[in-house]
């Protein structure tokens, strides 16, 4: 540990790192809640799995056709928010079971990725990145990104938090009182979209699920409110994040999979001396 | 003239699909009648509810609700949905649940006015449960639950008040206690109750309302086990109530 806090004061990718950390879950902490206490976990999942394909496409289109501006972390953006209007509509209208449809574009998102990485010369590596994620390739340009979105999804929640707590809470009550309950909706899984897709550089895709679920789990077992169980998972969710990154430094662990591990643990054992 | 009926269908015809589950139904309610619907699972109930509300469309036939559509007309109604469908262990308060009833009349941004807080503390108080409005949903009984329902359904301060199975899972003493409230909501406002428990309700309504495929409407005094064998076949146990609990 004392390594690591050597290590932050003279490495600015460090410091990097744990900002993006931090910053990251306070979107974590909020969107994390809702996809909880929504169930809509499964959803969040296919969602995440769908970034592959964005991620896969940019660096493709980057790399071999010269589109510099389209930015992998873009390409994710873009892909999240179509996986969450696509599968939302379908949840919302087709009378499919949607465990199956979104079983499908988990695996087709992936799928597209892979190909289009494939094609890529030379950026196999990329892959390991996007789905397991590189915490400590985090840029200086990447925290502004996080730190933007992040601020674009807090002003969404507290705006518009009455509306998402009875959307979540009774969908159908919620239409009844003249609240556009399917535009609610889709706000909500684009922000989950574009919370996945802050955590994707975190953790990486394989494991994002478990970083914006398990935070607001382990605090719902203490939180009898919305809002006090949102502060809690952020703090949670900063504290995994630091913790796991301070752990797996000295012994050059990948950091994405020490947090993921770390924040399973904590919510095994929260499950077995809490049961509610 | 008259002011437009709470609500009003003539000749409605409803199916999903090929299944037909109301015909020709036609029904008023008038203002500040106290009414029960009745009918055994699978005779349209809850459509018909549904259908008042505006989250079904009918076929043929028309709804109004004060004299509106539905949905311009959804807004002086408060709805208690079935119980069963909500998440007990969601993680709110009573006043967090019964603010949900403030949406639609509060701002649209930012949180809960003063007075949304306000509304919600006097309708908890008025349902008896003020003392408990910062207890979590998941720690509060069944009857007190039901309350807190019925007091997001009162605090948009609706002309009429729809209840779709008010008091399934309750025990006999909390639903008496409940109706005991509805009965004196009812001095404000019109009240549709959706029930299986006739025998019970029939010492409190104005009206009953059979509702199986057909609708027929039936005054209280008109119940009796025809009428009931009618609607619901021969396995019925009947027990009959006095009248001590009617309007004074």
């Amino acid at each position: 540990m004392a390594e690591f806090f050597q290590a932050l004061l003279r490495h600015s990718f460090l410091q990097h790192a744990l900002l993006a950390g931090l910053l990251a879950s306070l979107s974590c902490g909020i969107v994390g809640t809702y996809v909880v206490t929504r169930r809509i976990t499964y959803l969040a999942g296919g969602i995440a799995h769908c970034v592959l394909g964005g991620m896969g496409f940019a660096r493709y289109m980057q790399v071999v056709h010269g589109w510099a501006f389209l930015d992998p972390l873009l390409g994710a953006v873009l892909a999240a928010l179509a996986a969450a209007i696509v599968i939302g509509w379908i949840n919302i209208h087709a009378r499919e079971r949607i465990d199956t449809v979104i079983s499908a574009f988990w695996g087709m998102g992936m799928a597209t990725g892979i190909l289009f990485i494939s094609k890529t010369p030379g950026y196999g590596e990329d892959m390991m990145a996007y789905l397991f994620g590189n915490i400590l390739l985090v840029t200086r340009h990447d925290l502004f990104f996080i730190g933007g979105l992040d601020l674009f999804i807090a002003a969404i929640a507290l705006l518009f938090h009455k509306q998402f707590v009875a959307v979540c809470f009774d969908e159908e009550f919620a239409r009844l009182r003249g609240i556009h309950a399917k535009l609610f909706y889709f706000l909500m899984l684009a922000i989950t979209a574009l919370t996945v897709v802050l955590l994707v550089s975190i953790v990486g895709i394989v494991m994002v699920i478990v970083l914006l679920t398990l935070p607001a789990a382990i605090a719902g077992r203490f939180c009898q409110r919305m809002g006090s169980m949102m502060a809690l998972a952020t703090v949670i969710c900063a504290g995994l994040t630091s913790t796991g990154l301070a752990l797996s430094y000295k012994p050059e662990l990948p950091a994405g999979a020490v947090i993921i591990v770390l924040a399973g643990l904590v919510y095994l054992v929260t499950v077995i001396l809490k049961r509610t | 003239m008259n002011s437009p009926h709470p609500i009003q269908i003539s000749n409605l015809d409803f199916s999903y699909g090929a299944v037909h589950v109301l015909e020709e139904a036609s029904l008023t309610i008038a203002e500040k009648e106290f009414v029960c619907m009745v009918g055994p699972n699978g005779g349209g109930k809850t459509t018909l509810l549904k259908l008042m509300l505006g989250l079904l469309e009918p076929q043929t036939g028309t709804v109004s609700i004060f004299g509106k559509s539905p949905i311009a007309g959804r807004k002086w109604i408060g709805y208690l949905p079935q119980h069963a469908n909500l998440d007990a262990r969601f993680p709110v308060t009573a006043l967090d649940v019964v603010l949900m009833g403030r949406l639609g009349k509060t701002r649209a941004f930012g949180p809960y006015t003063r007075a949304d807080r306000t509304a919600a503390h006097d309708m908890l108080n008025r349902v008896g449960l003020d003392k408990l409005e910062k207890r979590p949903l998941a720690t509060l009984s069944g009857g007190q639950r039901q309350r807190v329902l019925i007091a997001r359904a009162l605090v948009s301060e609706p002309r009429l008040l729809l209840l779709d199975e008010p008091t399934a899972s309750l025990d006999d003493y909390v639903e008496r206690e409940l109706y005991d409230l509805l009965l004196e909501l009812n001095k404000e406002l019109t009240v549709v109750v959706v029930t299986h428990d006739i025998g019970f309700v029939s010492s409190y309504v104005d009206k009953v309302v059979c509702v199986n495929r057909k609708v027929r409407i039936h005054p209280t005094s008109e119940i009796d086990e025809n009428i009931i064998h009618d609607m619901y076949g021969e396995h019925i146990h009947m027990v009959r109530h006095d009248q001590e609990h009617r309007h004074g």
